[in-house]
């Protein structure tokens, strides 16, 4: 006995009483679905407020509450009571994790609407650059097409091995073509981008204004040397071969550009960033204990 | 569309030119591996023939500059350790695909030009698939991988479909405990979940991330809660060379090629055999691109005193 | 040893609190302090006026949305790539409403460009209603809120384009930004917007300050709503969070005192421990081999120790001691490991 087979949250999908649970739960969200779309807002707000607290709620009880250590020997159960509720919650966590999914996929239904709504008007109005909006919408529903049919083509057939080319039928191209050959490719170029724009910025703003920015313009530049590897061997070995058998060896190896950059990443860079780190992270508890408690009040 | 100085078009155009002029020649460039690589190489190399590794796949296409050489670099060493990896993703679905077709271009490369014994899925290797939600998937994994991976399949040698947990990768792993080293090859956000859920574990942790990355990613090396990590692509160029060379290993004129200062151990590498790609093919274009920004930078400066002197008189 | 069946602990089911000698319980506890923290300085807020600094790129925020009012063109804002909604994405939203709200009073259109699906509803909805409280519902344009794509790359090539088609005046980029960052930035550089940005990703930073007029650095972006809304709960909040760092600082301050003290006294402890035990004392080969294993045998547990050093070492024990008659009877299936080590749902 496992313990998924005592978890509330799971059923046994070889019973045939599964597919009763789905049909059930189905009817029971859309009535629910229903009741809240005509209720008034008094009644939303609170209800809203609720599962929120609720759904946030299983999150830091499972964090707080012991972790489960055993089960029984003989009937592999949870020890007692403590052990139950972890055990409990552990399953829950889990559950309550894919509500965001699930809700995602629901609200990806709108994110169509729009585009649906914005590119048909611009087309029907005819409106500056409408022929982009075709193209939109021409590699919206290719994309689709294609995506499913490969999908379903893949799912029926389990056994064929579709790594091998010669297997591929015309979704299966069409789907490589969409994707792997277009898609990918615009992703890297897209990419690939940003090392022109850096190029750019760095032009425009790396510049010694100030005393600060003649700072950041020093380390910045011994940063860059020290990834050069000519660079750095070059340096390097004129700074070994400088300190050579001295008596202050040790203080002139100190500025071989790896070390003085190594110096630069670790005692300034990495303090840094752990400290705006944590800011952040501290941010992001005060929100989240603010969303949880209802205390923000979004917009407003 | 023009700045002040250098109109951006030609700005644009020098950078093409010297990103792509070098890639046709072979030029040699001399460099030594940075701590955090030297530990990455270090971790990799202590494995054993049989030692399971969960290894991360979160990047695509777009990285594949830095991502696909690091992922490529770390496949050959684990097929040469006769590692047992599993594979998975939680960044974006087309993840495992890339993964994937690197696996098939290394594991054909293992045989073929490096006359090893075949690498083969199921018995060394499998894909336990993508995971949206890459917060909620890691952390399922970190408290409890087999119902994290529960519903996963694989067809075994027979033709059948059956769980990856029956496959002699992941027969013996309980929890996520049990791997000997947990990598993420990443271009995004998934490392830092990494060692928010895992690195209490007890597993060490290894990452290969993008150039962008590596200040962030030093946080975790200096903090000690990843062994080491492959930083873009110098920290590819870094594999590459002690691949070849070896770590602290002496030539035949008495040298260390490839050395470091902090990770003293003496690790040979696989001299003779396929070790080096994208990262010793692209690591001088980088150098031309840096060049070129060093030089943007100095002119940069140079106009702007100018005008200033210009405003003064 | 044989365990007798004496007390609490020996009756092999774990006590409430048991199971915290496994997982650690520190840092639940600085966490739960954190919390009381801001929890107490809200309600601390609501009965005091509470200081905070000003912010420079959040006073810039209505500089930037006047000067698209005078130049007749839209402001544009962009919340983060945040998929789903998370704190981060209710952050940006926040400012994004804060805009809005101005961009309101001016009459000026405005373009929100979400991310994600989930993004998109929430943008719609707070847009709206900032619109309703402003008095001008009908001034809200339901094309204002756009979803792109969520893909990273085709996202930041629709905004691009968006940005220079539109002829943007403004533009705010708030919230969770990756490699698109730059894009963005230098797409609306190079049409003369001022720009307002913040990433909480520590690393894209840089590239918003190099491209951008005013950015707001890590927690300052957290900050905005307090200094926007001047309202007692996220005033409040904001104090917290500082009392938070100040104990942060204390423990670092903690952390090291303790490794220059006791660590650097301890190694120079065993090193007379060496001399006392007469390493010094031995012929010179011997000498020479002792030394340099007591050297090594030294520098490792000296690693060792740094390497292991963090607070949790003072708070949170391993499993008991073997000799210790706490240790609870090893269970049938139990592996020999240590207790509860492994997860339980097996």
């Amino acid at each position: 006995m496992k313990p998924s087979d005592f978890s509330i949250w799971s059923l046994d999908p070889t019973k045939g009483t599964v597919f009763y649970h789905v049909i059930f739960a189905i009817v029971i969200g859309f009535a629910i679905f229903f009741a809240l779309m005509n209720a008034p807002t008094q009644v939303r707000r609170p209800l809203t407020w609720f599962l929120t607290l609720l759904s946030g709620g299983v999150f830091v009880v499972a964090a707080y509450w012991p972790k489960p250590i055993n089960f029984d020997a003989k009937t592999q159960k949870p020890l007692n009571a403590i052990e139950s509720g972890s055990v409990f919650l552990a399953d829950t966590n889990n559950v309550v994790g894919s509500f965001t999914q699930i809700l995602a996929a629901f609200m990806l239904g709108l994110g169509i609407f729009s585009l649906l709504r914005i590119h048909l008007g611009k087309i029907a109005k005819k409106k500056t650059d409408w022929g982009f909006s075709i193209v939109l919408l021409v590699s919206m529903v290719s994309m689709i097409t294609f995506g499913y049919w490969d999908y379903t083509t893949r799912q029926a057939n389990k056994l064929v091995d579709y790594d091998v080319q010669s297997n591929w039928k015309l979704e299966n191209m069409g789907r490589d073509f969409l994707f792997d050959k277009l898609l990918q490719q615009m992703d890297a170029a897209m990419f690939s981008i940003i090392a022109f724009f850096i190029l750019s910025a760095a032009y425009r703003a790396f510049r010694a204004r100030s005393v600060e920015a003649t700072i950041l313009l020093g380390t910045a530049l011994i940063v860059i040397l020290s990834l050069m590897g000519i660079v750095s061997a070059y340096w390097d070995g004129a700074v070994t071969s400088l300190a050579g058998d001295s008596a202050n060896k040790d203080l002139i190896l100190n500025f071989k550009i790896t070390e003085i950059s190594n110096w630069l990443r670790n005692t300034f860079q990495t303090p840094a960033i752990t400290g705006i780190r944590f800011g952040i992270g501290l941010g992001t508890l005060s929100m989240a204990i603010r969303i949880w408690l209802g205390l923000e009040k979004g917009g407003k | 569309m023009k700045t002040k100085g250098i109109p951006k078009f030609v700005i644009y155009l020098l950078l093409i030119i010297f990103t792509s002029v070098p890639l046709f020649f072979s030029i040699p460039v001399p460099g030594q591996p940075v701590d955090a690589s030297a530990d990455a190489f270090k971790a990799l190399m202590n494995l054993k023939e049989g030692d399971e590794v969960l290894l991360a796949s979160d990047w695509t296409g777009s990285t594949r500059g830095e991502s696909m050489a690091n992922m490529k670099s770390i496949l050959r060493i684990l097929m040469r350790k006769r590692a047992k990896v599993a594979i998975w993703s939680t960044a974006d679905p087309q993840a495992p695909r890339v993964a994937q077709d690197v696996m098939a271009e290394v594991a054909k490369e293992h045989v073929e030009v490096d006359k090893q014994p075949a690498y083969k899925r199921w018995d060394d290797w499998i894909i336990a698939g993508y995971y949206p939600n890459a917060d909620v998937a890691i952390n399922a994994v970190a408290k409890d991988i087999r119902n994290a991976f529960s519903t996963r399949k694989e067809t075994n040698p027979e033709g059948k479909l059956k769980s990856i947990f029956e496959s002699p990768v992941m027969k013996n792993i309980k929890t996520v405990s049990d791997f000997d080293l947990i990598i993420d090859v990443t271009a995004s956000k998934t490392s830092d979940f990494h060692v928010q859920f895992l690195s209490a574990q007890k597993v060490p942790l290894l990452f290969a991330v993008t150039g962008v990355m590596v200040p962030e990613t030093q946080v975790f090396y200096n903090s000690g809660q990843c062994v080491g990590f492959l930083g873009g692509l110098k920290g590819v160029f870094d594999l590459e060379q002690m691949m070849e060379n070896g770590l602290n290993i002496k030539g035949a004129d008495g040298k260390v090629l490839t050395g470091n200062s902090k990770v003293t151990d003496e690790i040979p590498g696989f001299k003779g055999m396929s070790n080096k790609g994208s990262g010793t093919k692209y690591y001088p274009t980088l150098h031309f691109a840096l060049l070129l920004m060093i030089v943007l930078i100095i002119i940069g400066n140079v106009e702007m005193f100018k005008a200033k002197k210009g405003a003064q008189k | 040893m044989p365990v007798e069946k004496v007390g609490w602990w020996s009756n092999n089911i774990p006590q409430l609190g048991e199971q915290y000698w496994d997982t650690g319980w520190f840092g639940l506890l600085f966490t739960l302090t954190f919390v009381i923290f801001i929890v107490f300085n809200v309600s601390r807020a609501r009965k005091t006026d509470l200081f905070i600094r000003r912010v420079a790129g959040l006073n810039a925020i209505e500089e930037a949305v006047g000067r698209a009012t005078e130049m007749g063109k839209p402001v544009l804002m962009v919340p983060g790539l945040s998929d789903p909604v998370n704190a981060y994405a209710v952050q940006a939203i926040n400012i994004c409403a804060h805009v809005t709200r101005i961009a309101a009073k001016f009459s000026n259109p405005i373009i929100l460009c979400a991310y994600s699906a989930s993004m998109y509803t929430l943008a719609q909805e707070v847009i709206r209603d900032t619109y309703q409280s402003e008095g001008v519902p009908e001034r809200y344009d339901l094309d204002s809120v756009r979803y792109i794509s969520d893909r990273q790359f085709a996202f930041a090539a629709g905004v691009s384009g968006l940005i220079l088609r539109e002829q943007t005046a403004a533009t705010f980029f708030l919230g969770e930004f990756y490699a698109e960052s730059l894009i963005f930035a230098e797409t609306a550089n190079s049409i003369g917007a001022i720009q307002v940005a913040s990433s909480t990703e520590a690393t894209q930073t840089p590239f918003f300050i190099a491209a951008c007029d005013y950015v707001l650095i890590g927690d300052e972006f957290y900050a905005a709503s307090a200094y926007l809304t001047r309202e007692p709960v996220m005033v409040g909040s904001l104090v917290g969070q500082d009392w938070a760092k100040m104990t942060a600082i204390a423990f670092i301050l903690m952390g090291v005192a303790s490794q220059s003290i006791f660590v650097s006294s301890k190694a120079k402890l065993t090193e007379k421990a060496f001399l006392a035990a007469g390493g010094n004392k031995l012929s010179k080969e011997q000498s020479a081999d002792f030394k340099d294993k007591f050297k090594a045998e030294t520098k490792t547990a000296k690693e060792e120790e740094t390497k292991l050093f963090n607070i949790q070492k003072f708070f949170k024990p391993g499993p008991p001691p073997e000799d210790l008659d706490m240790q609870r009877e090893k269970l049938p299936q139990e592996p020999e490991a240590a207790p509860g080590a492994a997860g339980a749902n097996q």
